[in-house]
């Protein structure tokens, strides 16, 4: 049985303008232990799911549809007792910016300390052995508990943060952009240990990410979301190898490699879409290269092109031609075009 | 060139009150603020004049004395004083100098601690250093004792009350003036500005003063408050003018004359009407402080 | 004679070093009006202005912390507008008018309390926590100590509420409740926590304007303070008492100032003193 099954979850945000339609029939599963990047642009709904996990969703986001069944029990219908209990104990969430993530006047171990009795009745004695445990795990050094969140540095902060994840050993831990607020080099250093950590525990791990590169090193399988859907929903090495749908194709060229030819970055011309009342079909095809008019008024499901692979896209089939022609930049600059 | 210059600073006057109109949609408690604080300055003009009798004025009757039932009537709406004066009277006439110490008042406040805000954010070094230990000597002095020592050396009368007044509130506009600066002193568009080859009073005046506008208005509206509130308690004290009347003054005599207990219609009105104004005054800020804060607005 | 009983006829720097000795040990002359000394006649009062002002301070100051952090937790309801509305209006009002009507209330009419003085008089007091812990002298202080704690709580209130819903949006806010702590836990360890910074930082300001109050009420409660003394010597030209006088209340809010600046770094670990 999977740990945490999305299905055809929905989420939507009222504001003044009208209802976001944030989060638009999505689903996909993660076996225990599993890992999982989901990748998209700001704005996707990759974030908004993370929250609606953990009932964090700001006052004027609700699920307007579907299930969370976490270890088959519906996250959505639960009372806000249980869901403090399920909090950290069983998911545990890094947040976009663990740079403000730490109480500014308390000392950081007893932050972690905390998190460990509002689950457990330990003692204090017991919760630091576990927070050393923890520590050195992330490689943090035991002195530093007794410091304050202003004298760490951003990696150090964000390796605190992992580690208070690690605490209560949640079989589920969800990392929204663990490193975009880091600098280059340290953002290498944790991505490393977060390597070593999914090597060594047995937690499974959903990682959210706009940079697929990290996902490429990190995850086994990876879901590709774009305006609220599911793009493209296979493992991370088949959608390297054998991408299928036009927008994964346009985020990989996106991104620089260090390795391979040297080559011009090619972005995708233009901007997501709005979200209240989205226009029918697809909702890439205002910027997808391959647009067909029935892009426009239909939208292509989710199917499973290849085993365990899942495309949404009209076009699969012609899905070579596709791949050649996405590595030429003349064809997204026609993108616009179209 | 002239006629030029003139219709363009008349675009800019226009684009700026479409601004403040903006600040107040949908403002219902600052609007209300707004007309209460336009009634008491309609009354400040016109007061004096519509008013039955003088401030001073004793009515006295027939046989040359005050009558003994000074309790309001159809003739004297709010009853007379221990000495026979009218209290309507006193009291509409009263809100010539609220308005007027009032108004001035914070003017003047926001405008030196404004600039002095500006200039100390602004350059920085030995300048702000020097406003700023002046500033803090200032924050150190307590106003009401000061201010009774002032008007005592300076002499009573309504324009030394304003001076008190500016001489000791512009502190608090000058330091959250300044750390504005300070913040807005790093952006892009100043350093913009710099290169473009602006000089330091043109980048000032033109690109970060507009920007503290908002917040100044807002201490605008508090300083009316705090004005009105000063000069209220100086003159209970007992060192207001004597030749002008004061809702403050009102009190005062009242309490001379131990009168409280029993008349309640001589030192009801003079308070409420300081409640009325200030609380005003307050309400308008209010728009402002949403400006400042949008965090405050509910969604 | 006299300029050699004042030391006038010495030089200006002399003198002047002669002053701060003075001051430095309790000197302050005598006083023009009652020819007593100076210091005789403050040294009383100074400890029956910092009673009241300091009850009422430090009412205004923790009630104002929590009822701006009740409000904040309540926000938008009407609790919240109805909170603000009332401690605004009370803010509005001259404080001296306040204190004249709940003394007509409390005072005259329902006669629950004395109409000001601080002790009842006639009675007689054997020493210091005789006078200053004894019944009377309660009695007498909840008028004025009322008055001044409800006008001067605005501020707190204010400051606090704006300061927790400022944090409320702060991301180890939501780090908390994603650890699973209860509402309550987060509201007052790390929301209030974080915003009494703000406050401790306005407290001196109040300061000042609670010296202003404090010689208002004096006077409305015939409270026998330094504020009373300081208005009675300006009124008849004393000048030690008035220099006297001034001094105190001024270095009660330096004083003040200077532990609100500790309290400061105590609370905030990333302020360190000196």
């Amino acid at each position: 049985m999977p740990l945490l099954e999305i299905k055809n979850l929905k989420i939507h945000y009222r504001t003044k303008n009208g209802v976001v339609q944030a989060v638009d029939d999505v689903s996909f599963a993660i076996a225990p232990g599993g890992t999982l990047g989901l990748v998209g642009e700001s704005g996707c709904g990759k974030t908004t799911i993370a929250k609606a996990i953990m009932r964090l969703l700001p006052k004027n986001g609700r699920v307007a549809g579907g299930e969370i069944r976490f270890n088959g029990r519906n996250l959505v219908d639960l009372s806000m007792d249980a869901v403090r209990k399920y909090r950290w104990e069983e998911i545990a969430m890094i947040s976009q910016s663990a740079m403000n993530a730490l109480n500014p006047v308390a000392r950081v171990g007893n932050q972690l300390i905390e998190a460990m009795q509002a689950h457990r009745p330990v003692s204090r004695d017991a919760a630091g052995r576990r927070m050393a445990e923890v520590f050195d795990l992330v490689g943090l050094s035991i002195e530093r508990a007794r410091d304050y969140p202003h004298q760490f540095s951003g990696g150090m902060k964000q390796r605190a943060v992992i580690a208070m994840a690690l605490l209560l050993e949640p079989p589920l831990i969800i990392a929204d952009e663990p490193t975009t607020a880091l600098d280059v080099l340290v953002q290498d250093q944790i991505i490393l240990k977060i390597k070593e950590l999914l090597n060594k525990l047995s937690n499974a791990m959903i990682l959210i990410t706009h940079d697929i590169a990290v996902v490429a090193e990190t995850c086994e399988r990876m879901v590709v979301m774009y305006a609220g859907k599911i793009m493209e929903h296979a493992d991370t090495d088949a959608i390297f190898y054998n991408p299928y749908n036009p927008y994964t194709l346009g985020l990989q060229n996106a991104f620089p490699s260090v390795k391979g030819d040297r080559k011009n970055l090619i972005s995708i011309p233009g901007y997501p879409p709005l979200l209240i009342n989205p226009p029918p079909g697809c909702r890439f095809a205002p910027r997808c290269p391959f647009v067909l008019p029935l892009c426009r008024t239909q939208e292509p499901p989710l199917a499973e092109v290849a085993p365990g692979h899942f495309n949404a896209c009209h076009r699969a089939a012609e899905v070579e031609e596709i791949r050649a022609q996405a590595k030429k930049e003349k064809t997204w600059m026609n993108a616009k075009a179209a | 060139m002239a006629k030029k210059k003139f219709s363009e600073r008349a675009v800019v006057l226009r684009h700026f009150l479409h601004e403040q109109r903006e600040v107040f949609r949908g403002e219902k408690l600052s609007i209300a603020g707004l007309i209460i604080v336009g009634i008491f300055m309609v009354l400040a003009i016109v007061g004096p004049h519509i008013v039955p009798y003088g401030p001073y004025e004793a009515i006295v009757d027939e046989w040359g004395l005050v009558p003994d039932n000074k309790a309001p009537s159809t003739k004297h709406w709010f009853g007379l004083t221990r000495f026979g004066y009218d209290v309507f009277s006193q009291t509409i006439a009263s809100s010539r100098t609220a308005v007027i110490v009032g108004l001035i008042s914070a003017v003047m406040v926001v405008f030196v601690g404004a600039n002095l805000g500006l200039l100390s954010g602004y350059f920085g070094g030995w300048l702000d250093e020097f406003i700023m230990r002046i500033t803090d000597i200032a924050y150190g002095i307590p106003f009401l004792p000061m201010a009774i020592v002032l008007m005592t050396l300076l002499g009573r009368g309504i324009s030394n009350v304003i001076i008190v007044v500016v001489a000791l509130f512009w502190r608090t506009t000058t330091r959250v003036i300044r750390a504005q600066v300070l913040t807005i002193k790093e952006r892009p568009f100043i350093q913009a500005a710099r290169v473009a080859g602006a000089s330091d009073l043109r980048i000032i005046y033109r690109h970060i003063a507009p920007n503290v506008l908002p917040m100044a208005f807002l201490y605008v509206a508090l300083a009316v408050g705090w004005a009105v509130i000063a000069e209220a308690s100086i003159s209970f004290l007992g060192f207001g003018d004597p030749d002008s009347i004061s809702w403050g003054q009102m009190i005062h005599y009242v309490f001379a004359a131990q009168m409280f207990r029993q008349a309640w219609w001589w030192f009801l009105p003079p308070g409420l009407c300081i409640v009325l104004l200030v609380m005003s005054a307050f309400w308008i800020g209010l728009a402002y402080e949403k400006v400042v804060n949008p965090r405050l607005k509910i969604e | 004679m006299m300029m050699k009983q004042f030391g006038l006829d010495q030089p200006k720097l002399t003198q002047y070093l002669i002053y701060m000795r003075n001051l430095f040990t309790g000197e302050f002359g005598i006083s023009i009006r009652t020819n007593q000394k100076v210091i005789e006649m403050l040294s009383g009062k100074l400890w029956n202005t910092l009673f009241m002002m300091g009850s009422a301070m430090f009412l205004a100051l923790i009630l104002g912390v929590i009822v701006g952090t009740v409000l904040a937790w309540k926000r938008g309801s009407g609790i919240d507008t109805g909170g603000i509305a009332v401690f605004l209006a009370l803010r509005s009002a001259p404080e001296f008018w306040l204190g004249m009507i709940l003394l007509v209330i409390f005072g005259y009419s329902l006669q629950w309390f004395p109409i000001g003085l601080m002790l009842t008089p006639g009675t007689h007091y054997t020493g210091f926590f005789d006078k200053y812990f004894s019944w009377d002298f309660i009695h007498h202080l909840v008028l004025p100590v009322f008055t001044m704690t409800i006008f001067y709580l605005a501020t707190p209130m204010l400051v606090t509420r704006n300061s927790i819903l400022d944090i409320l949006h702060e991301d180890f806010i939501e780090m908390a409740h994603a650890k699973g702590l209860s509402d309550g836990r987060i509201m007052f360890r790390y929301a209030l926590r974080n915003a009494l910074l703000p406050v401790v930082t306005i407290a001196p300001l109040m300061l000042g304007f609670a010296i202003g109050g404090q010689v208002l009420l004096e006077k409305v409660f015939s409270w026998p303070g330094m504020g009373r003394e300081l208005v009675e010597a300006v009124n008849s030209m004393d000048y030690p008492v008035v220099q006297a006088a001034f001094l105190f209340l001024g270095a009660i809010v330096i004083i003040g100032n200077f532990l609100a600046d500790v309290l400061y770094s105590y609370l905030d670990p990333r302020v360190k003193v000196g």
